[in-house]
């Protein structure tokens, strides 16, 4: 018996050393990949992106380009966002951007004022004490428009008693004071109860809703809030007496389920329609979209291409309309982004 | 007067109406929760493979050509014994071959192979040598020098990724740190049962198979070498070996060894048919690409889950180990060590309650502790796989101690006081007695919390974990995302067929990679469940 297990232990570390032995003929036999080479396994350090890396060209030829971009903001920019990164990485495949749907002020306040993401969406303009804390961080950021949304309120499509808006009408419904019933707001509307449905406190589309209503006024109580602008489609659809807002991308995508309103502004009814959008005839609920690179971070060529290449995609009409369901910017406001983000560029590098 | 002779002989009658009632209220209880889970399942199940679009023809097929065959194989296993079990064994040699490979496979897309190989060769080998010279020889001292050689090692290795400039092919650093360590292993367990020659024959013809399959592999399937080397080496050399010594040993239940003959036949042939009568097939949401791609904006047809799946079972790979030392660790102190009476007692207890109401803390509030303890405080990277992976150790960690503990409470107290009767120490005890008898009951809690950990949302959003990355995470002070953050971003797109096709074959997705670990876990269970 012992003889029989110490037999089998030699034979077992012959073993072991004769495998090794194959093994390291293997290794002997090739070489030849370059350790930094291979499928991005050189550095793996990452993270908070460091100066070094992304600046081996001037000319920032395709491919040449590495680093990490860190985005946060609002989400009704965010498809727009991943779209254009998609499009940057098949030219720049070794850079890294992570894509944040935080909402437009949640992203200001915990995550690009603190210098922590280089780049942050938003679905309306950046507010005063934002940009104050911003600046106590200092981070200083660069508004750039990258297209217009038409925010679209909409109602049942078996609803046939309202076709169109007045903007008072709208903030009857949608204001701080909102009446309760429909025939609150006209007359000829029938006595049944609104169900208002709209974004949540956190979101762009809130707040630009609630400016275009006023400050004063502010945004009803009385409503079902959300992030998510589906749920807003699924609850007008659902019923006959209610009503809700959302970004134009929704609606030109489920045109089945609600019916769209016309806005009247004072010169009669304007349909939302990416068209009246762009002649600037839907107002006053055509709402710009923003990105805001911060200024330091644009020193690092990655970056700054990055957003060269975003304003550059801004006019791409098959992008931004047909495929996310925004209205495209004109070349005019192109080439206005173009030098106000040169600028800003140079000044930081 | 009557009535009271009858009750004393009698016992009279005892409503059975209450005992029916509550039987049946629980039997429609579970039905409830099980149907409509099942319900919700087969919802989604429907959207993610697209099964609305197949011809009722093309589900008449694959039932004729796989179903059927294998339910009559099965059936077959069922009345032979030796067949089911040998039908059972190879099929579960594919599929954890499979598996193994998998697994692997995303393991080296998060670390480096060449720091691997240095870290194999120059640590981890020499201490296997030098612990397996010491169980050879019974030299004590191995057991202290085994750690020592370990550690120094891999420090070395580590130390020598930047002066070296060249490194073999992946394959060949697969051959050599994961093909002779396999080979090893399959030659030893030939050696114990059949001999030699049987060992060396194993031995040799497992790295034949590695190296035949990196070479012939990618031309046959168009896969990578390295990948294909791991299909050899974990698919088909066990099974290879399996299939040998059933054959050679003149087992009974060699007819089990059609069991995957069988079942992949029957998809070929399915697949085949299918393809000669040109019946509408399933739109399947769940392909291969989509496991694949990185996320797309752009169509939803080549949209993907590759980064957030890596990302994923990276942090949860982390989530465990941390929780399982850390929770054991303290449900072991907690029940076995710390006092229960006097001062000491009350502070034990006072940390006990705040345990439990942890558990109960929202998670949001872990992801709120986590920005400001590690990101704002410590300045850690934004959303990076570290952060994350603490952050929800700590979420579910109260979870796994209170499980633990109740795991630990249930061994009964006479194995502990005839362990302490044998002269055992308490060390002693707890190591051999407490922790092997409790342990299925600790991987219990573990499981379902780490299924709790997978799925959350909130607190990586707090932390500022990606919604959308493009790459997988290749360490830890990489940004991640993980799979329920970026099924909730598809959710809320605008068009049909992210929120419908792409975001239910995500969810089919989260729960197959659930599955996958979950099933792991229940294997390491069960062993020990038998053992005890």
């Amino acid at each position: 018996m012992t003889r029989k297990t110490l037999q089998d232990a030699v034979s077992r570390r012959k073993f072991l050393m004769t495998s090794g032995a194959i093994g390291t003929i293997g290794i002997a036999g090739c070489t030849g990949e370059s350790s930094n080479g291979g499928s991005g396994d050189g550095g793996s350090s990452g993270g908070s992106n460091g100066t070094s890396e992304g600046t081996s060209e001037d000319g920032g030829s395709s491919g040449s380009l590495s680093g990490t971009i860190e985005i946060s903001g609002s989400s009704t920019v965010y498809p727009l966002a991943t779209a254009v990164s998609e499009l940057f990485r098949e030219e720049h495949p070794d850079v890294k951007i992570n894509v944040r749907s935080t909402g437009s002020g949640g992203g200001f306040n915990n995550f690009f004022c603190k210098g922590q993401t280089s780049f942050n969406n938003a679905s309306r303009p950046i507010k005063e004490e934002e940009t104050q804390m911003c600046g106590n961080n200092n981070v200083e950021p660069v508004e750039l428009k990258v297209a217009t949304d038409a925010l679209t309120i909409a109602v049942n499509p078996e609803n046939d008693f309202v076709d169109c808006l007045t903007v008072e009408e709208i903030s009857m419904i949608f204001g701080g004071d909102s009446v309760e019933k429909w025939s609150d707001v006209r007359e000829e509307f029938p006595d049944e109860e609104i169900e208002r449905y709209g974004a949540a406190e956190t979101s762009g589309t809130f707040d630009y809703l609630t400016e275009v209503m006023g400050e004063e006024a502010g945004h009803t109580d009385d409503y079902q809030a959300t992030e998510d602008d589906n749920t807003i489609i699924q609850g007008v659809s659902g019923s006959e007496y209610a009503i809700g807002y959302f970004g134009f991308a929704y609606y030109s995508k489920n045109k089945d389920r609600v019916k769209a309103l016309k806005i009247d502004n004072g010169d009669g009814c304007i349909a939302p329609t990416l068209e009246n959008a762009k002649t600037g005839k839907y107002t006053p609920l055509a709402r710009p979209l923003f990105t805001y690179p911060a200024k330091s971070a644009l020193a690092e060529e990655h970056i700054a291409e990055f957003a060269k290449f975003f304003v550059e995609k801004s006019t791409d009409r098959s992008l931004v309309a047909d495929t996310i369901g925004y209205v495209p910017n004109s070349e005019e406001e192109k080439k206005q982004m173009m030098s106000k983000l040169e600028e800003a560029i140079s000044s930081a590098q | 007067m009557a009535a009271e002779t009858q009750s004393d002989t009698d016992f009279g009658e005892v409503s059975q109406l209450k005992g029916i009632l509550f039987e049946y209220l629980s039997l429609g209880a579970s039905l409830l929760g099980i149907l409509s889970l099942a319900a919700l399942l087969v919802y989604v199940a429907v959207d993610a493979f697209g099964l609305e679009a197949a011809d009722p023809l093309w589900f008449l097929i694959y039932f004729v050509t796989l179903v059927v065959p294998t339910l009559g194989f099965v059936g077959y296993g069922v009345k032979n014994r030796a067949v089911g079990t040998v039908g059972g064994t190879s099929l579960l040699y594919l599929l954890g071959g499979l598996a193994a490979t998998l697994a692997l496979s995303i393991l080296f897309i998060i670390f480096d192979a060449q720091q691997w190989l240095l870290v194999y060769t120059v640590g981890v080998l020499p201490a296997a040598l030098v612990f397996i010279y010491g169980r050879m020889k019974e030299w004590q001292q191995a057991n202290l020098l085994t750690p020592i050689v370990f550690a120094v090692g891999s420090m070395l290795g580590v130390f020598l990724k930047g002066p070296l400039a060249t490194f073999p092919q992946k394959w060949i650093i697969y051959l050599w740190t994961l093909g002779v360590p396999v080979a090893a292993l399959l030659g030893s367990r030939a050696l114990n049962r059949d001999g030699r020659d049987a060992a060396v024959a194993t031995a040799v013809g497992t790295l034949a198979i590695a190296v035949a399959a990196a070479l012939a592999g990618p031309a046959l399937t168009g896969l990578n070498s390295d990948v294909t080397l791991l299909l050899g080496l974990f698919v088909g050399a066990p099974t290879l070996a399996y299939v040998a010594r059933v054959v050679r040993t003149g087992h009974d239940g060699v007819a089990g060894l059609l069991m995957p003959v069988v079942i992949f036949g029957g998809m070929l042939l399915g697949a085949f048919v299918v393809q000669q009568v040109a019946v509408a097939q399933p739109e399947s949401w769940v392909t291969w690409s989509y496991f694949t791609n990185p996320p797309s904006q752009l169509s939803a047809e080549e949209a993907g889950l590759f980064p957030a799946i890596v990302g994923s079972v990276f942090v949860i790979t982390n989530v465990a180990i941390m929780t399982l030392a850390l929770g054991v660790a303290t449900s072991i102190y907690l029940e076995e060590y710390a006092a229960s009476s006097g001062l000491l007692g009350k502070i034990t207890r006072l940390i006990q309650v705040n345990i439990s109401n942890l558990a109960g803390v929202p998670s949001v509030v872990y992801g709120l502790l986590g920005l400001a303890l590690f990101i704002n405080g410590l300045g850690l990277g934004l959303g990076i796989v570290l952060v994350a992976s603490i952050t929800l150790s700590l979420l579910i960690l109260p979870i796994v101690i209170i499980s633990s503990q109740e795991a630990i409470r249930s061994v009964p107290n006479e194995l502990r006081q005839a362990s302490y009767g044998m002269g055992a120490t308490r060390w002693q005890t707890i190591r051999n007695v407490v922790l092997p008898q409790s342990l299925p009951g600790i991987l219990t809690g573990t499981i379902l919390a780490l299924g709790r950990a997978i799925g959350e949302t909130a607190p990586l959003l707090m932390i500022g974990a990606a919604t959308t990355t493009f790459a997988p995470p290749t360490g830890y002070f990489d940004s991640v995302t993980v799979m329920p953050l970026q099924i909730y971003a598809w959710s809320s797109q605008p068009s049909d067929a992210f929120r419908y096709g792409v975001v239910a074959a995500g969810v089919v997705t989260l729960l197959i990679v659930l599955l996958t670990m979950n099933s792991v876990a229940i294997l390491v269970r069960n062993k020990y469940q038998n053992e005890s």
